[in-house]
């Protein structure tokens, strides 16, 4: 009996221990909070660049900025913010998500004026390979042999995947694959269905495909440049492939009005947005694998970012929402060509 | 007749023969495969650049304060557990109403549902969209990608242990001993203490242990209502998951080991007292009966 007292008073004093750490941080005057809610591949680069923005806004204002950072798929970030995740500043991979978050009602303002259309860095689909291409895989023709097995996100659950997708599709509609004529979509959608039929395993997210490529699965991961990159500067001994057609991923980053109205934070909001723009923000996307906006840097950097032969957008595809329907539809390209791979034909 | 000797001789025989080494060398294969090789993996992997990085992770704030939320969250979620599971088991088994085997189903609907899913319904309810989202607005409390919903979410996910664990426990309560006491004149208050509670106790040692392990170790639901927002929403769990993705895997392995240990502490805890107690009530009563 005694001990069970004795028990019980311990777990009170942890349990009011735990109660008293957990106290949120204040908004008081010289203090100020700004939460991101961003996709995966960038964090590394974040880590990097928030500090830099802390002491440049400190050195402005005076004022110190705490961050509260998220990172989840592009789309679960982008449904997390609809649900009331109340992040200030969006980072997503694609449009069709901030425009999800725009069609909620809670951005308002117009988040494609900008120079840039509200676009802050770019990658392309790429390909990583095992160290020294035993397979010898160049380009996108060569992911239909037979016994190549393929790792790629499943367009489903990481908004990013679908950029694998047009990627692959996009290079046999501008007739860039042998065998494939030009702008004929039903032999595009055929050698799509090639592809996904080397498919062996669809991660729910980017980072974690590239992630079981690391551990030894399959012979390829359709993924962005920057993954690459990334893993290879995490000591990583993969390579990069890049295929002499492939589509631009823009990344899209917006200010939440809804947000920022709500706490009182769209001056520094709109500052650490501007500062992303930055040559020094830059250079750090830059270092991280990350293709830049800022011309300048980017021209430095050409080596490390070679110019694709064939470099197309998500414009040839006329836009997102035409995208969105006739790509991953209902009744889409994509949609009926996994239906029919998956179903054994 | 195999079934006359086997009491006698036959039972010496077994217990010589090398069949009884094949079933003991079987069951430790079996978990040691299972339990103790992945952890071995684990500490192996922790301790691969030597204890140093080890002790950076267990002592960087970013952990420490993931760690401090899981255990509030799993401590107020065991207080509640012990009360609500308690009473609740106590009206299943002592009463008798119209609704009881719904009551009875319901409770096991947290065994069944998707832990992912328990936070999508919790996000349906509290969300922006949600039903009850204009009155917590209202009343200014966040819910959603905030500490009350994941408080919900571990609720939830950890609500059937302390009442599956209960329920045996106050069926097979002697009620002799309660009327009694009654009889006596004692108050039902007394009763419960003295009588009913000494009982009753390692039953509830038991499933406040099975509860906290639970909801140290919740992770879908409080990543989908919690949203996994570093240093506020971040759990350990969470701090795990994100370190897997960052690829900073001596912090994920080791938060991992730190978390399991604890756990593994609690079980042991509560084995030891239940033993301790065991003996102490056969001392008590060695001489009585």
């Amino acid at each position: 009996m005694k001990s069970f007292w004795k028990l019980t008073f311990l777990l009170t004093i942890i349990f009011s221990m735990a109660a008293c750490s957990g106290g949120e941080t204040s908004q008081t005057g010289d203090e100020i909070k700004l939460i991101l809610g961003a996709y995966t591949t960038p964090r590394e680069a974040y880590g990097e660049i928030i500090p830099l923005f802390q002491e440049y806004w400190h050195e402005k204002t005076g004022q110190q900025v705490v961050f509260e950072e998220s990172y989840l798929g592009s789309g679960a970030q982008s449904r997390a913010v609809i649900d009331g995740f109340e992040a200030d500043v969006v980072a997503l991979s694609l449009e069709a998500d901030v425009t999800r978050i725009q069609e909620a009602g809670l951005i308002t303002h117009d988040w494609k004026a900008s120079e840039t259309g509200g676009i802050v860095t770019t990658s392309i689909v790429a390909f990583a390979v095992r160290s020294g291409n035993p397979e010898n895989i160049q380009d996108w023709i060569d992911l239909t042999r037979s016994g190549v097995e393929i790792l790629t996100p499943n367009p489903s659950t990481s908004g990013g995947a679908m950029w694998n997708v047009l990627g692959a599709y996009g290079a046999a509609l501008r007739g860039q694959i042998d065998g494939v004529p030009a702008d004929d979509p039903e032999a595009a959608r055929t050698f799509l269905k090639q592809v996904l039929a080397n498919v062996t395993v669809m991660d729910k997210a980017a980072r974690d495909s590239i992630l079981n490529f690391e551990k030894g699965i399959g012979d390829l991961a359709i993924t962005y440049e920057n993954e690459v990159l990334v893993g290879r500067q995490s000591g990583q001994d993969y390579e990069l492939v890049i295929p002499s057609s492939t589509i631009l991923i823009e990344n899209p980053l917006a200010v939440v009005d809804a947000s920022v109205d709500k706490h009182g934070t769209r001056e520094v909001a709109e500052a650490f947005v501007e500062f992303l723009f930055t040559p020094q923000a830059q250079e750090v996307f830059s270092q991280h694998g990350l293709r830049v906006v800022n011309s300048d840097i980017a021209a430095a950097t050409v080596d490390q970012y070679p110019i694709v032969e064939d470099l197309f957008t998500i414009e040839n595809f006329g836009g997102w929402q035409s995208v969105m329907e006739d790509i991953f539809g209902e009744s889409g390209v994509y949609t009926r060509a996994i239906l029919e791979v998956q179903g054994g034909e | 007749m195999p079934f006359k000797n086997i009491g006698g001789e036959k039972m010496q025989q077994i217990k010589k023969g090398w069949g009884r080494w094949v079933l003991i060398f079987l069951v430790l294969g079996y978990m040691g495969f299972l339990i103790l090789a992945p952890i071995t993996a684990l500490v192996k992997g922790a301790f691969e650049n030597g204890l140093m990085p080890v002790l950076r992770v267990i002592t960087s704030p970013v952990f420490l304060q993931s760690l401090a939320l899981s255990l509030k969250i799993a401590i107020i979620v065991v207080i509640l557990q012990i009360f609500f599971g308690t009473s609740i088991a106590w009206v299943i088994v002592r009463q008798e109403f119209v609704g009881k085997p719904l009551l009875n189903g319901l409770i096991d609907i947290p065994f069944s549902i998707s832990p992912v899913v328990v936070g999508y319904m919790l996000l349906m309810m509290f969300g922006r969209n949600g039903y009850l989202f204009p009155i917590m607005e209202k009343l200014g409390i966040k819910v959603a990608f905030a500490v009350p919903g994941m408080f919900l979410a571990t609720l939830f996910v950890s609500l059937p242990f302390m009442i599956r664990e209960m329920i045996p426990v106050i069926k097979n309560l002697d009620r002799k001993q309660e009327f009694a006491a009654q009889t006596l004149g004692a108050s039902q208050w007394k009763v419960f203490w003295r009588v009913i509670f000494p009982q009753i106790k390692h039953g509830m040692i038991y499933g406040l242990t099975l509860t906290l392990a639970r909801a140290l170790g919740e992770f879908g639901a409080v990543l989908v209502i919690g949203g996994g927002v570093q240093g506020r929403t971040e759990t350990t769990t969470l701090y795990i998951f994100r370190c897997l993705d960052e690829r900073r895997y001596i912090e994920a392995y080791t938060a991992s080991i730190f978390l399991g240990s604890f756990s593994v502490l609690i079980v042991f805890l509560a084995d030891w007292f239940k033993r301790r107690q065991i003996r102490q009530h056969r001392n008590d009563n060695g001489f009585v009966g």
